[in-house]
């Protein structure tokens, strides 16, 4: 009867994480003119066409479904700065390169919600599977240098 | 062989998918209980042997002691692979309330023990309380919410349609912001497509072309 | 480069506005909690917080849907509502399962029953109530004298030793809110590591635990 630990409790399923992601803050342009929102989660807007806002990433993508803005891609999801990103995580085999900890999850619902707003989406979308790729390796090989004895091991 | 017929309870648990149950297996645990008491029967005469011969059962380390031994520690491992089937069962059982619901279905019915059936009832009456008491209910929202609202595109003239409070018009390829609940009769019909889904499967195809 | 700073600093202010809003605890809360091998402590005034914020909310949508305020800000304001509910439900639920799991072990420690809420003793008592009667009549009952016991093998066990207990040794995810320093991570100080502000690192859940309660780190 010696307890283990429950993958069900600890483990974020695919849906939890998204929903963590998505509280990342994004840039949009809206094309209305709309209030100040005093959400629970905080205070946005007011909101004019033309001038850029900062909201949450559901909320962005909440008003481009609707058609009320375009979404600002994040300066990391250039091709410019993800190609950097990439060499710089191939030539050092233990660093990790500085990006949002949840960008994967970010990218995925650009592409799935604000694709036309992404310039080089295609290639974007690469290079972002590229860099997940070889940072899987890197955390794999990490957690395999755990021994019985090993007490941490720094992942940045 | 001592101990081997508790082990087969515990393998019938670990082959068991997980968060699923296999039928209560009354045959082997009864017989589980009987070897258990065997066991008691043998120790015990085993000890009063020791006791009748006036040797001190603490110190005195005869064939009868060793006997006696390997009887107690079998009875406690059969306990343990009883207990651990039991217990493992229970947490599958707890965590049918939230998967399932309060009332079983009778395939599962059919699987517990008369003490696993009042454990399922007496469990589901905490959560319940719990739940009162704290004025919430925490069998609804599983996973996170999504848009309530989604978009639309109409695919055969379905024309006027009252949709709670107002009506809309939904005439052939116009596009709509509705609400998902109000939308569902319509696409389990096809008779309009979610855009989303549209745009994820269009994109799935392009990227294959890649 | 001085705008890039002005966004950078701005983006810094704004992260430290949202860090502090309620709903931004209780996430903190939720995620700490799922990490978290064992029970921690419950924030009821947080949770109360939370509550009221959600019951104001819903009482403003009541009220927009009288005085025909936009369908957009409407379907905006429910997302937001629909977010902080599934959180709070999660947090619970997720809580509950805690207790559900580790129910023997909670209720026999002061230490771990001061953590949870008034609710959560009341369910923990009940949950091990049932439990111990449900192991009682189904098999410890037909054990001979000696071997009945539910929290230990036999009379010769000096303390309990079938009691289902969180491994608090297992290696958790975390990241650093601040720096922390030189921290030691045994209890012989051989194995000390530079915590630095926002680093990740992969830890046993012990050597840290203090560190999770006194909010210096966060589970991930």
């Amino acid at each position: 009867m010696a307890g283990q630990s429950d993958p069900h409790l600890s483990i974020f399923s695919p849906s939890e994480v998204e929903f963590v992601a998505e509280d990342e803050i994004v840039e949009i342009v809206p094309n209305i003119r709309m209030e100040a929102l005093n959400m629970i989660c905080g205070d946005f807007g007011p909101f004019f066409p033309q001038i850029a806002s900062k909201v949450p990433l559901w909320l962005a993508v909440a008003l481009k479904k609707r058609g009320k803005c375009t979404i600002r891609t994040p300066d990391w999801m250039t091709v410019d700065r993800l190609t950097q990103v990439l060499d710089a995580e191939r030539e050092s085999p233990k660093e990790f390169q500085p990006l949002p900890f949840h960008y994967i999850e970010i990218s995925k619902l650009l592409f799935d919600h604000a694709r036309d707003d992404i310039s080089d989406a295609y290639l974007v979308r690469s290079l972002i599977e590229d860099i997940r790729d070889v940072r899987f390796h890197k955390v794999e090989t990490g957690l395999e240098t755990i021994s019985g004895r090993t007490h941490a091991v720094k992942c940045m | 062989m001592y101990g081997r017929r508790a082990s087969q309870l515990l393998k019938e648990v670990d082959s068991c998918e997980a968060g699923q149950l296999v039928p209560f297996n009354s045959d082997v645990f009864d017989q589980v209980i009987r070897e258990c008491n065997e066991h008691n029967t043998q120790f015990q005469s085993l000890i009063r042997k020791m006791v009748e011969q006036n040797l001190d059962i603490e110190t005195t380390r005869n064939d009868d002691h060793y006997g006696a031994a390997v009887h107690h520690l079998s009875l406690l491992r059969n306990k343990r692979c009883l207990m651990a089937y039991m217990y493992n069962r229970a947490e599958v059982i707890q965590s049918f309330r939230w998967k399932i619901g309060p009332v079983l279905p009778h395939e599962i019915q059919e699987k517990l023990h008369f003490s696993e059936k009042e454990y399922f009832k007496n469990h589901s009456a905490a959560i319940k309380s719990y739940m009162s008491e704290m004025d919430i209910d925490l069998t609804v929202d599983m996973v996170p919410p999504k848009d309530p609202y989604i978009q639309v595109r109409v695919l055969e003239d379905i024309g006027e349609v009252s949709l709670g409070d107002h009506s809309i018009s939904l005439t052939k390829n116009s596009l709509h912001f509705l609400r998902r609940t109000d939308t569902e009769q319509f696409i389990s019909q096809f008779w309009i497509s979610d855009m989303e889904l549209v745009r994820k499967h269009n994109q799935a195809d392009s990227k294959q072309e890649w | 480069m001085s705008s890039w700073e002005d966004d950078d600093s701005a983006a810094a202010a704004a992260a430290a506005a949202a860090a502090s809003t309620d709903v931004e605890l209780l996430k903190r809360a939720w995620r700490n909690e799922k990490a978290s091998p064992e029970i921690l402590r419950f924030d009821s005034p947080l949770v109360s917080r939370v509550r009221e914020q959600i019951q104001l909310l819903e009482e403003t949508l009541d009220d927009f849907g009288e005085s025909g305020v936009d369908d957009l800000v409407v379907s905006l304001y429910q997302m937001d509502l629909d977010r902080t509910l599934f959180l709070l439900r999660s947090y619970l639920r997720l809580r509950l399962q805690k207790i559900e799991k580790y129910m023997m072990h909670i209720s026999k420690s002061e230490d771990l029953l001061s953590r949870l809420s008034q609710q959560e003793q009341r369910f923990a008592k009940s949950c091990t109530e049932m439990m111990e009667k449900h192991l009682e009549q189904s098999v410890l009952s037909k054990l001979p004298y000696g071997y009945d016991s539910v929290t230990r093998q036999s009379l010769s066990s000096t303390e309990d030793d079938m009691v289902p207990e969180p491994q608090l040794d297992t290696f958790v995810f975390c990241k650093t809110k601040s720096d922390v320093g030189a921290f030691q991570l045994d209890d012989i100080g051989e194995e000390v590591v530079d915590l630095v502000a926002d680093d990740l690192y992969v830890l046993r859940y012990k050597s840290i635990k203090g560190l999770v309660e006194s909010g210096q780190i966060d589970l991930i």
